[in-house]
């Protein structure tokens, strides 16, 4: 006998069947396309931001993270369940586009048919089995959404919706195919390549022909309409997710990660700066809400939200999305609130991991540009007081800026005034020359670097803040005065190379200085001290050390440094014991997006909690690679009072002792 | 309503301090300069009260050398209409009833109703300048002043006496105000309005035309406080301490000895 089956068997294939069918097709296809095109005009009320330029290397990235579901399968169990429901889903939709080629054009139009023989049998075979796997799958996502629903998972009208409407759909897929295969197939040898439809045929076998013909038809037509349904559903409910976030992947910052937007402070026709408005924000800021999926992975990490602050990444962009569909001319900073805004510390958690590839960081400071920029406001007088202090002493700190430079002075090391012929100039940072905890850092980095013949030249008292922590709570007019001082300064000595040991510094002088015309070479001390080390210049004496490393954000997520501090660590002989959150999971020490200078008013201390993870390794020390993680951990261990356990240190300290 | 407010540069209190080589004021090598924090509650309250009237001019005014402008810009960014700079090189040699009398002078033509000062400059602290404008203009003055408001010509202001007690006044315009720590929180300039500021009238007069009067005090000698005994920390756990404090008591004291 010929493998193949009959298309369109028992519901005709004349106009009484491809008419009605073909008009239902073109009219949801009309609905999808006009209510996108309508959801088009809303994303436009933002300002425009070039997201198309590279296509070849955006179409890769898409089409990676559409077909592989990289992004997605990165939290494993309801990743896989996703993963394997699209991938069983793409090939029932491909299926059935093939039985619409045969059906509707090369059979009626050429008589050719190619469903049919070993391909047939395939093609039976794997559309069975991925019905199937679609249905255990979706099971699935049904249990963990509605029986074992995690901490803070919501289910809203939307999500009954698309479980129930998929559900449908392969359900009525598999009577249809059940009863036609009681009618047509049942004992031949053809039977055994849709197991899943035998079954179905099996069960339904004892009904008798007639009414096996009338359910084939009903529930054929049944079927038609779901899907027409689905199509009809994707721009109303979250459905809508299955273009908005695989086209985000086209449009995704493609770097440098996590650099903010340049403000241009020059223009005089500038009215407004920063964002209290959809308006004031970009197509892409709103694009963003409606390739959400409420899939929580962000605020399952967000530092904030886990210390019991009021902000949610999820939250706040959906609250960005519907003021731009319902009230665009909303005050979003009244919206999403004050304490909303200021409780991020731009750690990248929620980017990092979200899959659906949302910027959450660029729209807060935007946010917070406004309120600085526009209203002269700050999470608290303690901030005003060191944005003063550094528009004074180019400090945060408050300190006198001709002091700068004095930790260095018994070191030998010189600035580059004195002496501008060095193979790097050390960029410290403000906490590395006047906090004491941290200038022990600083020492012991040049101390390394001495041992290893490197010759370090400082700026001195000409250094100032690198504008990381003002820039990132909004004050964009006194980050960029200290940013074109300092490139001019670094520029004036002809410097090529600059190391630093603040990673916030680094982050800064990388990429945010580059707008500004910047263009020496920029290394950290981590992944610099793994070079002398791995060349031999620097020899580091092991010596058993039992610790825990923190990955500071801005070396970790922001620039993603894991590997260099961890070899160091074990070249100093490290028995290091992971915390769980390590690496791209890490977690925030509450320091970053300029709370260095702010008070944690609300909710748990975020370096309390993050010392408690430290403790439970067992490890007598926590390591870490940045000034700022390294200040919340001395004052952590003194909160959770584990300063006997625990002892806070930066790499460059252990390795300076075994030089 | 016209309304002046007076403010000096001051260097940075945090600022590593040398006398100079004449051994009567500090060296100003090195330093950082910023607006003195008493006129900041001045500049914050004369605007205050420019935005409550809406019809009032406010002028800020400045004596010193060119780098003060630096500071007036703050000024102005912050909310005042003009600037008046007042050139002179050698302001920091001046005794407080010159300043004072360069003020006079500038000022009395102009009939302002209100002048705000700072309760005392961070450097020279000598708190007699306002006091010294009121005397030049003869006009009143209430100093220390933590709590203002105005109404219809009427002055209400909280003065702030020894050990916490508070005095109530009430005065007519014209008015000199000098103003104390608590009496507002100076605002952070927004970036439209330092835009604006650039464009601002910054007007810079020389100190020969306004200076009448004659010196009458003369600093005669500024100089550190002696280092006398200070306290001393001691750190670490018990054992250690004790080993620190025998050390301690054998080389400084003579009772173990």
């Amino acid at each position: 006998m010929e493998f193949t089956r009959e298309i369109y068997w028992n519901v005709g294939h004349g106009a009484w069947t491809l008419i009605p069918m073909y008009l239902l097709a073109i009219g949801a296809f009309y609905i999808l396309v006009k209510a996108f095109i309508g959801r088009v005009a809303v994303y436009k009320q933002g300002l425009p931001l070039q997201r198309t330029d590279r296509p070849g290397e955006r179409a890769g990235r898409m089409l990676g993270n559409i077909l592989l579901q990289k992004k997605v399968t990165r939290v494993q169990w309801p990743g896989l369940l996703h993963g394997f429901f699209f991938w069983g889903f793409g090939l029932l939709f491909l299926g059935t586009v093939l039985i619409v080629i045969q059906a509707d054009f090369t059979d009626l139009l050429f008589g050719i048919k190619f469903l049919k023989g070993t391909f047939y049998k395939l093609f039976s075979i794997i559309l069975d089995a991925a019905g199937l796997i679609c249905l255990v799958m979706l099971g699935g996502l049904m249990a963990r959404r509605y029986f074992f629903p995690p901490k803070g998972l919501e289910s809203k009208k939307d999500d009954a919706i698309m479980h129930g409407l998929l559900f449908a759909i392969l359900l009525t897929g598999f009577v249809i195919e059940g009863a036609r295969m009681a009618v047509t197939e049942l004992g031949t040898p053809l039977a055994v390549w849709s197991p899943v439809g035998l079954l179905f045929a099996k069960t339904m076998s004892g009904l008798g022909d007639q009414t096996l013909l009338g359910l084939h038809k009903v529930s054929w037509w049944l079927h038609l309409l779901l899907v027409m349904a689905f199509f009809i559903l994707i721009p109303y409910t979250k459905f809508r997710h299955i273009f908005t976030t695989s086209a985000n992947y086209f449009f995704e910052d493609l770097g440098p990660r996590g650099k903010l937007v340049n403000l241009d402070l020059e223009d005089e026709e500038a009215e407004t700066f920063g964002a209290t408005g959809v308006k004031e924000m970009s197509w892409k800021d709103i694009f963003d809400a409606d390739a959400c999926t409420l899939c929580m992975r962000c605020q399952d990490r967000c530092p904030a939200y886990n210390t019991d602050k009021p902000l949610s990444p999820m939250t706040l962009v959906n609250q960005i999305g519907e003021a731009a569909f319902t009230n665009p001319d909303a005050n979003l900073i009244d919206i999403i609130s004050k304490d909303v805004i200021w409780s991020c510390t731009t750690c990248r958690a929620c980017e990092e991991i979200c899959p659906a590839s949302i910027e959450h960081v660029s729209k807060i400071v935007e946010l917070r540009r406004s309120m600085v920029l526009m209203e002269g406001e700050f999470p608290g007088e303690e901030v005003m007081t060191a944005m003063e202090a550094t528009e004074v002493n180019g400090n945060p700190l408050g300190m006198g800026y001709a002091g700068r430079g004095e930790w260095a002075e018994e070191l030998g090391i010189k600035t580059l005034a004195e002496d501008s012929d060095v193979d790097l100039l050390y960029f410290v940072g403000c906490y590395g020359s006047f906090d004491k905890r941290n200038i022990a850092v600083a020492k012991s980095f040049v101390k390394l670097c001495q041992a290893a013949g490197v010759k370090l030249g400082i700026l001195g008292k000409e250094e100032k803040c690198c504008g990381e922590p003002m820039r990132k709570m909004g004050n964009e007019y006194l980050y960029q005065s200290l940013a074109v001082e300092n490139i001019e300064l670094i520029k004036s000595y002809g410097v090529s190379r600059i190391v630093t040991s603040c990673p916030h510094c680094f982050n800064t002088l990388e990429k945010d200085y580059r707008d500004l015309g910047m263009n020496a070479e920029l290394v950290t001390y981590t992944v610099f001290l793994e070079e002398l080390i791995k060349t031999g210049r620097l020899k580091i004496n092991a010596e058993n050390l039992s610790c825990t490393y923190h990955d500071s954000c801005y070396l970790g997520r922001h620039n993603g440094i894991y590997e260099a501090p961890r070899a160091l660590i074990a070249a100093a002989g490290g028995n290091l014991i992971e915390m769980e959150k390590n690496r791209q999971e890490g977690f925030c020490c509450s320091a970053g997006g300029g709370r260095i200078m702010a008070e944690e008013k609300i909710g748990e201390r975020m370096n309390i909690k993050r010392v408690k993870m430290a403790v439970e390794t067992g490890a007598d020390m926590l390591l870490s690679n940045c000034p700022f993680c390294l200040t919340m951990f001395e004052d952590g261990v003194r909160g959770a009072d584990v300063e006997k356990q625990l002892k806070p240190r930066d790499i460059a300290e252990v390795l300076a002792e075994r030089i | 309503m016209k309304i002046l407010v007076c403010i000096k540069q001051v260097p940075d209190m945090e600022s590593k301090f040398k006398v100079d080589t004449a051994g009567t004021w500090y060296e100003k090598t090195d330093l950082a300069w910023r607006m003195n924090e008493y006129d900041e509650y001045a500049v914050e309250q004369a605007i205050q009260l420019k935005e409550q009237v809406k019809d009032a001019d406010l002028t800020v005014l400045s004596v010193g050398g060119n780098q003060v402008k630096e500071t007036m810009k703050k000024a102005l960014a912050m909310g005042c209409d003009r600037g008046a700079h007042i050139e002179d090189d050698s302001s920091s040699d001046k005794e407080p009833f010159e300043i004072a009398g360069i003020i006079g002078e500038y000022a009395k033509d102009k009939s302002f109703d209100l002048i705000f000062t700072g309760m005392q400059s961070q450097d020279r602290g000598s708190a007699q300048v306002g006091i010294l404008v009121a005397e030049q203009l003869d006009m009143s003055a209430v100093s220390t002043v933590v709590d203002f408001s105005y109404s219809d010509g009427t002055v209400n202001v909280k003065r702030e006496l020894e050990g916490g007690v508070k005095a109530c006044i009430t005065a007519k315009t014209p008015l000199v105000v000098t103003c104390q720590l608590g009496l507002n929180t100076p605002r952070y300039p927004t970036l439209p309005n330092i835009m604006k500021a650039k464009k601002k009238e910054l007007l810079s007069l020389p100190v020969e035309d306004l200076l009448k009067v004659e010196p009458r005090q003369e600093t005669v000698k500024v100089y550190f406080p002696e280092k006398k005994g200070g306290g001393l920390v001691l750190e670490g756990d018990a054992a250690e301490l004790a080993d620190k404090l025998i050390q301690v008591l054998k080389e400084k004291t003579a009772v173990l000895a």
